[in-house]
């Protein structure tokens, strides 16, 4: 089991998704929720489709460690061409989501095979994948994806933007999860949920900067 | 001009791909199949094909920049087209001449047979069109086979199998005239990756699957799997390895294994290599290096002697680090005293979906049923089948 929030802790295996509109805190939420898995020995797997790996790394400072940290940055291969791959950073392009999805699935087994059971993977996000692939084909991708995160105990998070996708989307997209981690603004202040056919939370209200989000 | 493969080992099974033919290479969505045909074209480009290569999911200057990470630099070849479906998607100006935008659907089309009549080689990412240009596009297959057999030239199609309708995969494999499957040897996770070819309308053969990894640079590189045998001192590892191997020898010294055991196995249309290590505890570390490579396990146990079943599991747990499948060898079942395989799973505490096979290896009983449990274990995706072709009488 694995804690995410004060009330909720998650089974190996489960698929959720993080839900809310820019700027709520759920990519600060993922991150630091990473970092703190990573650093307790989860081997963990970052799929960058916004940021940098560099951006990323400099964001972890300290807590990067290119064994239990792996990379899949999907930015800098479309701005240059001749990106090199390295044993923890690979370089895909956000509409190759065959190269996405057979380097993730190295990176499983890498984990497996150094005796790792308990990894983390991180989809940020998927709302950028939507920009450039229709609903059907991302479908597809996320359900060999989820299909393996269940087959190997993992947790896996994939952040989607509120207001980017239509309710068809959003519908169609939560019936590959497992859970939901719900983010919204209200009269400035901000407030995260957790919701499942099995549980849900009331909303609590949470303070974000730049590092870390904490529940009030 | 002959067009080959250039995958080693498919080469000698389909000696050529004829004029008018289509190969496809059908593949796992987890599984960085896309190099084998990268590798088909830089073969045939090398001795003068005229090759063209179709890209809808990566911009040109990533294509290149993917086929020189295996050392192929295409755009130096004169003889070499690459089609840009990409830059017009995405709305940037394409620096190549032959490009198209994929979502005008007669515009593609089009394209593609011009490109076809005039080249000799066609790589088209089957897969990457139906998810730009939808599921219709898959309507224009025959057209295109059409195209080719007319002309002289050969298709190669890429096609990664993901969740599509029935219809869709049965359209594309019907349209194939030869489909060589590159799959994941699939466990908790893909512990390997293989390919094989599924049918072949052209040549009459035998299916076999053939390891595979990917070397940067290089490309498909072949590989004979490993598994691993181990067990207590005097166990009967050696005979268990001489028993069901075609050709075999160990290293000896008085009477026990001192090294390694090697044995190799032709069986259902695998090449297998074991490796049978020594039983004592000073030889670990040498079960811990053959372990990260191999790809499962045969503990052999002697089922007259439980005091040797902890040293059993602890060799099992040296192992366990590296989440490989295992079957245990239950031997000397043909001893008077021997427990029996459930009585042996009760004492050493094994799980349920471990097989235990009764064994003689001295009398060479049950030791392939303990070579079919194991590949059993490694689930059906590891066999070349067709099941999920129509494949046509």
């Amino acid at each position: 089991m694995c804690r995410i929030l004060p009330e909720v802790e998650l089974k190996k295996g489960s698929n959720i998704m993080v839900y809310g509109p820019t700027f709520s805190g759920k990519s600060i939420f993922v991150r630091s929720l990473f970092r703190d898995l990573t650093s307790e020995g989860y081997g963990g797997i970052y799929v960058l489709t916004r940021d940098s790996a560099e951006s990323f790394i400099e964001w972890l400072g300290e807590y990067y460690d290119p064994e239990k940290i792996k990379i899949i940055d999907c930015v800098t291969k479309s701005m240059l061409g001749n990106a090199r791959d390295t044993d923890s950073i690979k370089r895909e392009t956000v509409m190759d989501l065959t190269g996405i999805s057979a380097k993730i699935s190295k990176f499983f087994e890498e984990f497996w095979r150094s005796g790792v059971r308990d990894v983390v993977l991180v989809f940020d996000s998927l709302s950028t994948i939507l920009m450039y692939m229709n609903l059907q084909t991302v479908f597809r991708f996320l359900h060999i994806l989820t299909g393996r995160v269940k087959m190997t105990g993992a947790i896996a998070f994939y952040i989607v933007e509120e207001g980017m996708h239509d309710e068809k989307t959003i519908v169609t997209l939560k019936q590959l999860f497992s859970g939901m981690i719900e983010f919204k603004e209200e009269n400035g202040r901000k407030y995260v949920r957790f919701v499942s056919p099995f549980k849900k939370t009331e909303w609590s209200e949470i303070a974000v900067d730049e590092n870390a989000v904490v529940v009030v | 001009m002959k067009v080959v493969t250039g995958i080693p080992v498919l080469d000698d099974m389909v000696e050529e791909i004829p004029e008018g033919k289509v190969l496809t290479y059908w593949i796992d969505p987890e599984v960085e199949g896309n190099v084998f045909a990268m590798q088909t074209l830089f073969t045939n480009l090398e001795s003068g094909c005229k090759c063209a290569y179709f890209t809808l999911t990566l911009s040109p200057e990533v294509v290149l920049s993917e086929f020189e990470e295996f050392g192929w630099v295409v755009g130096s070849y004169e003889n070499f087209t690459l089609v840009d479906l990409y830059s017009p998607y995405v709305g940037m100006p394409s620096t190549c001449s032959l490009n198209a935008d994929p979502s005008n659907r007669d515009a593609v089309d089009s394209l593609v047979k011009k490109t076809i009549r005039e080249n000799d080689l066609v790589v088209i990412p089957i897969s990457s069109m139906i998810d730009v240009c939808g599921e219709e596009v898959a309507e224009l297959l025959g057209e295109w086979c059409e195209t080719a057999a007319n002309s002289g030239s050969r298709l190669v199609f890429t096609f990664v199998s993901w969740p599509y309708p029935g219809n869709v995969k049965k359209m594309v494999a019907n349209r194939s005239n030869a489909i060589v499957k590159v799959g994941g040897v699939h466990h908790r996770v893909i512990l390997g990756y293989y390919y094989g070819l599924v049918k072949v309308d052209w040549k009459n053969i035998k299916s076999r699957a053939i390891l595979f990894k990917l070397v940067r640079p290089g490309g498909v590189r072949a590989y004979i799997p490993k598994i691993l045998v181990t067990g207590p001192y005097n166990a009967g590892k050696s005979t268990f390895v001489h028993a069901v191997s075609t050709r075999a020898i160990s290293v000896d010294r008085l009477g026990t294994t001192v090294a390694l055991d090697h044995g190799h196995l032709e069986y259902r249309g695998f090449s297998i290599d074991l490796f049978g290590t020594p039983g004592q505890e000073r030889f670990d570390p040498i079960l811990r290096m053959l372990g990260k490579e191999a790809l499962g396990v045969i503990l052999v146990v002697d089922s007259t002697k439980p005091e040797t079943f902890p040293r059993a599991k602890q060799m099992l747990e040296e192992v366990a680090h590296f989440g490989l499948p295992y079957v245990v060898a239950a031997n000397k079942q043909d001893l008077p005293d021997a427990l029996s395989p459930e009585e042996i799973r009760k004492r050493m505490f094994l799980p349920e979906d471990v097989p235990v096979i009764p064994v003689s290896a001295i009398k060479g009983e049950g030791v392939y049923r303990v070579i079919d449990a194991l590949l059993e274990l490694l689930t059906g995706s590891w066999q070349v089948s067709g099941d999920e072709f129509e494949i046509p009488a």
